[in-house]
């Protein structure tokens, strides 16, 4: 996880002008006046016609914004959904306990902030210099997150895969209510558009997938039945999972990657630290 | 799973309703995201002069931007850049009622060529004089702003001419942008005070003295207040006129030559709107006061207007001066000095009688006229229609050296022209006051000269600092910082140095102001509405691809089975 992460945890967005008399709701205007009109758009076209002029802007505008933001809030809430329904784990009552592993997230999110609060002070490094030893530091304290982890698959009883399915799908969830609804709702219902809402809500099933990998590792790590052989590849995987959001950060800064570049670059690390952890866990499971 | 959802949110509500509340408040609330781009913008002039109505009347904005060549502008915001402009479109643009006009001003003006320069100030009357409820703007060009404007072009200019697909492709790669202004609606400013300043050079020997007024009106006019600097007109009168207090008033210091003239000087506000701070300053003097310098013996009041260039000099007059008078004496000695001393400078008398039937006044002299002061008005324009004198094209800074060759664009101050204006009129009126004609001194003679000389950077430094900062009428109030330095600066030189106030009268107005001259401006990047379907449509898409591969996810497990089985066979 990035230390970026902990400014979305308490994102907060402020009102810097004061609107009482504009209509502020965002405005996609209509290219309903091009000559070519799409058949899909002609109905909302003439509901628009039937109101008011003056409130076209306000009416039509708000729902076009709100439209965006649930496309966003789809991207990024469908899979969790899909994940959950289709991993069984609705047989098993495993709500509640979902929640309770999101709690845990919570937990293990202040405890570090105030960790990182106290310990790191903010530098007053030359701007535009990458301070790489004290970003490192910073991604060393996320070797709570394995911790936390660890501690909700250990009060879950059961077979591996359901801890490991229930930890991740709740510590997921929690990130994305936390980190990402937020942002969305505040940013993506604006005026303005931005790439970088569909971006975020992409990084979340990408999150998704890498938490799951995450909690496959560390489950594996804590088998007292872990053959020698596995030691190394699983303490690597460990390592990857813990450091990667560093190491994108030092590729984003090293080669000066674009937005999209660099949230491709991160599907592919995720997939291959997946597959990886995919292939060993296999391996553990029915070598036995 | 909605079961157990539903029982975990019943006991979640029942203590954190307050919660929810506060939060439900917070989320319902309308947002600002940041936008693409922020700048000001300045708004065209909006007064009421005499109960006529004059510019732009609206003033919020929440519109889509356009250029000026796309098909559909009702409800748009239109961009126009300066060199582009042409009153045409301008008009095409009102008739389809535009949302919005804006025209986007070169940083520098010295980069436009003369033509353009020339043809806007013949435009700028024109433009105030059609009463629109569109708002005009103008901007200031910037790198940004101009990327906006390109973006807009490309997207103005394509519309309805190309296939579906080709429209489609489009809608997902541009950028609209969203027009927003923050502020109000304009309304009328109750209770501006236009403030003028009047200062004297009292006369030697006695009572009963006759008094000479100068007279210069220091704002200044264009078809954006905030844009308009006015150098020409009127800074280099205001220049001249306390460059003439600080001679003079040095003149008067010594017992030698302290002359048997009151000289009276007199900067006032609201020129530009028909002269209201001179017209209620005569009505104070003449009528409502018992003893003034105004109602005893005038000689002549000499108003100065637009001084800063050309080689002509006009006197204007409403109407000849008769022979033996002190105005006829000036004339005299303006003729000699000029031909005498400066034979390049060509100066003329120009008669125009006063039109009582016009909307506005001619020149400030005819103030003085309808009262039956002798007056006359000194300008190197020749017409007082000429656009010059309302221009924001009127600025100070000129980027061509001098003598390159080039014509500069617009009307500016030459610093030479106007010492040499300045040294003229000075001589003249030295010649009058000391009545130096009828003592048979030459016309070669030149007084002000080493230690009496026109102070060159004197004039520079007042024509900077006059035009620093935009000078209309509705800007300067009576705390402005102009208004208070030139009292500071008149009271240097001058004694009994006294305010003037004019204040609209409240049932029947001569004048009227409004604000919401200056606004900021946000350009947000849109993006339409077929481009959220678009995107709605590739969402669900990778949706069910993503479903489908989850629900296959046990192929994946069993392949992986597959391939790791044989090696714990062997083991």
């Amino acid at each position: 996880m990035k230390p970026s992460h902990f400014n979305s945890c308490i994102y907060v967005q402020s009102e810097t002008r004061n609107y009482s008399k504009i209509d502020s709701g965002s405005a996609r205007t209509f290219k309903g006046d091009a000559p070519e009109d799409f058949v899909t758009c002609s109905c909302h076209f003439k509901i628009t016609i039937l109101l008011d002029p003056r409130r076209i802007n306000h009416t039509e505008s708000s729902t076009m914004t709100l439209f965006h933001f649930g496309n966003c809030f789809s991207l990024a809430y469908f899979p969790y959904f899909i994940t959950y329904k289709c991993s069984g784990l609705s047989e098993y009552n495993a709500f509640w306990r979902c929640v309770q592993a999101g709690a845990t997230y919570l937990f293990v999110q202040l405890c570090k902030m105030l960790f990182l609060a106290t310990f790191f002070p903010t530098w007053e490094g030359a701007a535009g210099v990458y301070d790489f030893v004290g970003e490192f530091m910073k991604a060393t304290v996320d070797l709570a997150d394995l911790l936390g982890l660890h501690l909700v698959m250990s009060r879950n009883a059961g077979k591996g895969e359901y801890k490991i399915m229930v930890a991740a799908m709740g510590w997921a969830t929690a990130e994305l209510i936390m980190s990402r609804c937020i942002p969305l709702w505040v940013g993506a219902r604006g005026i303005e558009f931005d790439w970088k809402y569909i971006q975020m809500s992409f990084d979340s099933n990408i999150s998704l997938v890498h938490y799951i990998a995450m909690a496959a590792v560390v489950w594996m790590f804590t088998r007292y039945d872990l053959p020698k052989s596995f030691r190394l590849p699983v303490t690597i995987l460990l390592g990857l999972c813990v450091y990667k959001g560093f190491l994108m950060e030092l590729f984003v800064h090293v080669f000066l990657l674009g937005s999209w570049t660099a949230l491709l670059v991160k599907a592919v690390l995720t997939g291959a630290i997946s597959l990886c952890s995919l292939f060993l866990f296999v391996t553990l499971v029915h070598s036995n | 799973m909605f079961e157990e959802a539903s029982e975990v949110l019943e006991n979640m509500l029942k203590w954190s309703f307050p919660l929810s509340l506060v939060l439900f408040l917070v989320l319902v609330c309308p947002l600002r995201a940041e936008a693409a781009h922020e700048f000001s913008v300045y708004r065209m002039q909006q007064y009421d002069l005499q109960g006529q109505t004059y510019g732009s009347r609206n003033a919020i904005l929440n519109t889509e931007a356009r250029t000026v060549d796309a098909e559909v502008l009702s409800r748009r915001c239109v961009m126009v850049r300066l060199a582009d402009f042409s009153y045409e479109k301008y008009q095409k643009a009102l008739r389809q009622s535009a949302g919005a006009v804006v025209i986007i001003l070169p940083q520098n003006m010295s980069t436009m060529p003369q033509d353009i320069v020339q043809q806007f100030m013949e435009l700028e009357p024109e433009l105030l004089a059609t009463e629109t409820i569109v708002p005009v703007y103008f901007a200031l060009e910037d790198e940004e702003l101009l990327s906006i404007y390109t973006q807009t072009q490309i997207s103005s200019s394509s519309q309805g001419s190309s296939s579906a697909a080709e429209v489609l492709l489009h809608t997902a790669t541009a950028n609209g942008f969203q027009m927003v202004t923050s502020g109000a609606q304009s309304k009328a400013v109750s209770d501006w005070a236009i403030t003028s300043l009047e200062g004297r050079l009292t006369g030697a020997g006695g009572e009963d003295l006759p008094t000479i007024v100068l007279v210069a009106h220091y704002d200044s006019f264009g078809v954006a207040p905030w844009l308009s600097y006015g150098a020409d007109s009127n800074g280099s009168g205001v220049a001249v006129l306390l460059e003439l207090a600080r001679l003079f008033s040095r003149l008067y210091s010594y017992k030698r030559t302290h002359a048997g003239y009151n000289l009276l000087f007199f900067l006032s506000g609201g020129g530009k709107f028909n002269y209201q701070g001179t017209k209620r300053w005569l009505e104070d003097n003449l009528d409502h006061t018992d003893s003034s310098l105004l109602q005893d013996n005038v000689a002549f009041v000499l108003c100065l207007d637009t001084l800063g260039n050309s080689d002509n000099l006009h006197l204007h007059v409403s109407k000849p001066p008769k022979e033996g008078s002190p105005q006829h004496a000036l004339l005299r000695e303006l003729e000699t000095v000029a031909a005498h001393q400066h034979p390049d400078l060509k100066f003329s008398m120009v008669h125009k009688k006063i039109n009582l039937a016009d909307d506005t006044l001619a020149w400030e002299h005819e103030r003085f006229g309808i009262r039956r002061l002798p007056a006359f008005t000194l300008s190197h324009l020749e017409s007082h229609r000429s656009p010059a004198r309302h221009s924001i094209m009127d600025m100070r800074s000129v980027s061509s050296l001098e003598g390159a060759g080039e014509d500069t664009a617009g009307p500016h101050v030459d610093l030479t022209k106007l010492s040499r204006n300045t040294k003229v009129i000075a001589e003249a009126l030295a010649r009058v006051i000391y009545n130096l004609t009828e003592k048979g001194v030459g016309g070669d003679l030149q007084i002000f000269t080493e230690q009496m000389q026109v102070q060159e950077d004197q004039l520079a430094s007042l024509v900077d600092w006059l035009t620093a900062q935009p000078r209309a009428a509705q800007l300067l109030d009576k705390d402005s910082s102009i208004v208070n330095t030139l009292e500071y600066y008149l009271s240097r030189y001058l004694k009994d140095v006294k305010r003037h106030l004019v204040r609209a009268d409240k049932r029947d107005p001569e004048f009227v102001f409004y604000d919401q001259l200056k606004q900021t401006m946000n350009a947000y990047r849109v993006k339409p509405a077929i481009f959220d379907l678009l995107l709605a449509v590739c969402i669900a898409s990778y949706l069910g691809v993503l479903y489908l591969a989850v629900q296959n996810f046990g192929l994946l497990y069993g392949f992986l089975r597959r391939v790791t089985a044989p090696r714990v066979k062997q083991h």
